[in-house]
């Protein structure tokens, strides 16, 4: 459950200076040394990324954004995992069964499965990681993940010495019984949490593991300079013999999206992102357009309405509000790398579909249902952003918007961390700028998390029992059909009351050098390489 | 001297018609500055007609953001200098003629203020405060003040050794006619000296909060959040950014000429 900024255009306003200190840095950064080609053959290459900040982590069990994730996957594996349409397939496990009760799980790991460092990959190990997962000293975000083990608790304050649902009979077979039936218990264990990684030296590591990490997964760890670059490289004894096709991974740090671009356009990076100001001509031009893929993110952009705090407190104003936000000028904004939100979950949600007809933009209508609530004459709020360039675009757009049908919005922005503390107290923040983008392509995901009038992340302080009592019954109903028409429900109710104004599900471009082929954009996770292949220099 | 007088009648004149736009701006400015005027989004429009001096990429007309950010810019400038003024001056009054103690203490007040770089310390006050018109004023008065001080502090020091001051206190005058009467008028030149300076040096610091992302909130529009803006463009549609820079770099070279010329030898004191 990662909450997102929009970070289409993050700051751009030292691109200058950055570009003079790269300039001045490039001369003194060591070469690399990397295999010469084979001519003929796609085994080679290197592909150089760029990004703005350092990677938070290499930690599995400590990562929970989207920079750690890139990483993580590419030295690591899960019992399974996603392929590039978001549907579950086996990764470190060959093969699984369920209990008739829905309770019991049994694994089979691939056989000769194996560490980077040429130690053997067992059962032991995937019981372990999670294990150190749900260790209180760990300080994981995702052991609430693994709670629902049989023992996890008992593990968890001590009173056991391993989870007593979590077995390894036999090197190559994981068990994991759970105490209650868990419809997403499989996404769950594709999360980057679930990594299997060699336990026992993690444990003894300690801090240490997110600079020596060991895994299973097609890269190893090369380089890491903090702040300067990360260096990834084939790890040889990954179990495909043919991929990846890359000789390794080089990402520079501390670049900006703008900065990014420069680099790009010169030829010394491969893939980038492509600020707003020069999108409209790269589309305008079908050459450096057939360069750039596409795909809608399975992420939703939002307004929060804060449902406590008068006037936002009646139904009416919110509704109101929604209509009067045009939503087709604000993708607009963006170059149009958006599509409008009817409702929370995003399109391409994969298996669950539901017609809601949203908020068309009819400011007449928002006018008539402020004067029905008592606000004929408008009223003012504040809405608190983070500082970006995108934020700050959208907030001004919503200014405009909403002062005709005489809604006053100031603006108030604040760093990312102090956005997070502020939104979280009750009845403090009225109205907020704020993403949200799925850990796991299921619609709980941000029906659940968002709107249960018990969610750490419902920071619209939206509650409604008619709703909590939908999104407690799909908890457990295994029968993925029923539970979607469940959530569906929940879904349309939670549109009615509108405790958010919903916006738009964004499009993440990305532009790519001739000589890359099939790099493809993940819907959830970062992108993953390993298919990637280069043509030769 | 007459290089002086001229630079300062240029200055006079140029700060005239600064002032004019200030007042008549808003009436004379096209477009509303905040609405969305452009036939599109996202794209800037180049300088043409009916837009002559562009929009930006939220479809808002260039030339009427730049009228009205003239008016904020302006009282910016002028009420934050009022504020810096009033502040250092007393303090290097108070300092100057009372000297020992007081002036001990007060000068090292002013160190301690120093030791800190203004936009530093203007970013921390912003992010405590509400952001707004009047916090960006006293916040500007509180940052600049410590240079003011420091200059009629110096200027007091000689003053309150010359004769007429020794002749007032052996007439048994009080302080507060003293400091009145002989000491503040005769550092009234310095302090218009300084003021037309440090009114340049309010612009440009509120251009430079603007800039930050942290100065007057929108929907005013303000020079500096217009450069902001324009850095993401300043490949595709420099004029965004050219413009509002070209105001800025007239409004201080106004109020440098002013400052240059008054001084009477071209040199600012404590410039």
């Amino acid at each position: 459950m990662r909450t997102t900024a929009t970070v289409v255009a993050a700051a751009t306003r030292h691109a200058a200076l950055l570009l003079l200190a790269v300039l001045l840095g490039g001369c003194t950064q060591d070469r690399l040394e990397w295999p010469t080609r084979e001519p003929g053959s796609r085994r080679g290459g290197v592909l150089r990324l760029a990004a703005g900040d350092d990677v938070p982590t290499l930690d599995p069990a400590l990562g929970y954004d989207t920079r750690s994730w890139f990483f993580e996957q590419h030295l690591f594996e899960t019992l399974v995992a996603y392929d590039e349409r978001a549907a579950l397939v086996p990764a470190l496990a060959e093969r699984w069964e369920l209990s008739a009760d829905g309770r019991r799980y049994r694994f089979t790991l691939r056989p000769q499965a194996v560490f980077s460092d040429g130690t053997p990959l067992t059962a032991t190990d995937a019981v372990g990681s999670i294990e150190r997962v749900l260790e209180p000293r760990t300080r994981s975000q995702g052991a609430e993940y693994f709670r629902g083990i049989v023992g996890a608790p008992a593990f968890v304050d001590g009173s056991a010495a391993h989870v007593a649902g979590l077995r390894a009979p036999e090197p190559a077979v994981v068990e994991i019984e759970l105490a209650e039936p868990d419809p997403l218990f499989l996404h769950k264990l594709a999360l980057l949490f679930a990594a299997v990684v060699p336990a026992e030296r993690a444990r003894r590591l300690g801090d240490d593991f997110t600079t020596q990490p060991i895994g299973s997964g097609p890269f190893v760890l090369r380089e890491w300079r903090r702040s300067e670059r990360i260096v990834l490289a084939r790890n040889p004894r990954y179990h495909d013999s043919e991929r990846p096709y890359l000789d390794g991974i080089v990402e520079q740090l501390g670049v900006n999206p703008e900065l990014s671009w420069l680099m790009f356009e010169s030829g010394e990076l491969d893939v980038t992102s492509i600020p707003p100001a020069d999108f409209p001509a790269v589309m305008r031009d079908p050459a450096r357009a057939a360069l750039t893929i596409h795909a809608t993110a399975l992420e939703t952009m939002f307004v929060g309405l804060n449902c406590e705090m008068p006037p936002l407190d009646d139904r009416r104003v919110r509704q109101a509000l929604n209509y009067a936000v045009n939503k087709a000028d604000v993708i607009t904004l963006l170059n149009g790398r958006g599509v409008e939100a009817h409702g929370i979950v995003p399109p391409n949600m994969p298996g669950y579909h539901v017609e809601l007809a949203g908020y068309p933009y009819d400011p007449q209508k928002a006018r008539a249902l402020l004067a029905e609530a008592g606000h004929a004459d408008g009223f003012a709020t504040e809405i608190w952003i983070q500082g970006t360039d995108t934020d700050m675009k959208i907030a001004q757009k919503l200014q405009q918007d909403l002062i005709k049908v005489g809604v006053q919005l100031a603006i108030k922005s604040v760093a990312w961390a102090s956005f997070l503390e502020a939104i979280r107290q009750p009845k403090t923040v009225p109205v907020f700028d704020l993403g949200w983008s799925a850990d796991f392509p299921d619609p709980s995901n941000f029906l659940d998390v968002l709107f249960h009038s018990g969610g750490a992340n419902n920071h619209p302080f939206y509650s409604n029992p008619a709703v909590d009592r939908l999104l407690e019954q799909a908890r457990t109903v295994l029968d993925e059909t029923a539970r979607f028409r469940i959530d569906a429900e929940a879904e349309r109710q939670i549109v009615d009351d509108a405790p958010i104004i919903f916006l738009y599900h964004p499009i993440t471009y990305v532009m790519h050098d001739p000589r890359v082929h099939d790099y493809v954009i993940h819907p959830f996770l970062p992108a993953r390489v390993t298919d990637v292949w280069t043509d030769p220099e | 001297m007459r290089g002086a007088r001229s630079l300062l009648r240029l200055g006079l004149a140029m700060g005239a018609f600064l002032v004019l736009v200030a007042v008549i701006g808003p009436t004379v400015a096209p477009y509303d500055p905040a609405a969305p005027v452009a036939p599109q989004l996202a794209e800037p429009l180049p300088p043409a007609a009916p837009f002559y001096l562009g929009t930006d990429d939220l479809g808002r007309d260039v030339l009427s953001r730049l009228l009205y950010g003239a008016r904020i810019s302006l009282l910016v400038g002028v009420v934050a200098m009022a504020v810096t003024m009033v502040i250092g001056t007393a303090i290097g009054l108070g300092a100057g003629y009372f000297g020992g103690g007081v002036d001990v203490v007060l000068m090292r007040i002013t160190d301690v203020m120093l030791a800190f770089p203004g936009l530093l310390l203007a970013v921390a006050l912003v992010a405590v405060l509400r952001p707004s018109v009047w916090t960006i004023f006293v916040v500007i008065g509180l940052v600049s003040w410590t240079g003011v001080a420091r200059v009629i502090r110096s200027e007091v020091l000689s003053l309150r050794e010359r004769d007429f001051v020794l002749a007032a206190r052996a007439l048994g005058a009080r302080h507060g006619r003293i400091l009145r009467r002989h000491v503040l008028v005769n550092v009234v030149p310095t302090i218009l000296v300084i003021a037309a300076l440090s009114t340049s040096g309010t612009i440009l610091l509120d251009a430079g909060l603007s800039f930050l992302g942290i100065g007057v909130p929108p929907p005013t529009s303000t020079w500096g959040r217009m450069i902001q803006e324009a850095t993401a463009y300043y490949r595709v549609a420099p004029w965004l950014m050219l413009f509002p820079g070209a105001a800025v770099l007239y409004a201080v070279l106004t109020f440098n000429f002013i400052a240059y010329g008054l001084a009477g030898d071209g040199r600012a004191p404590g410039a």
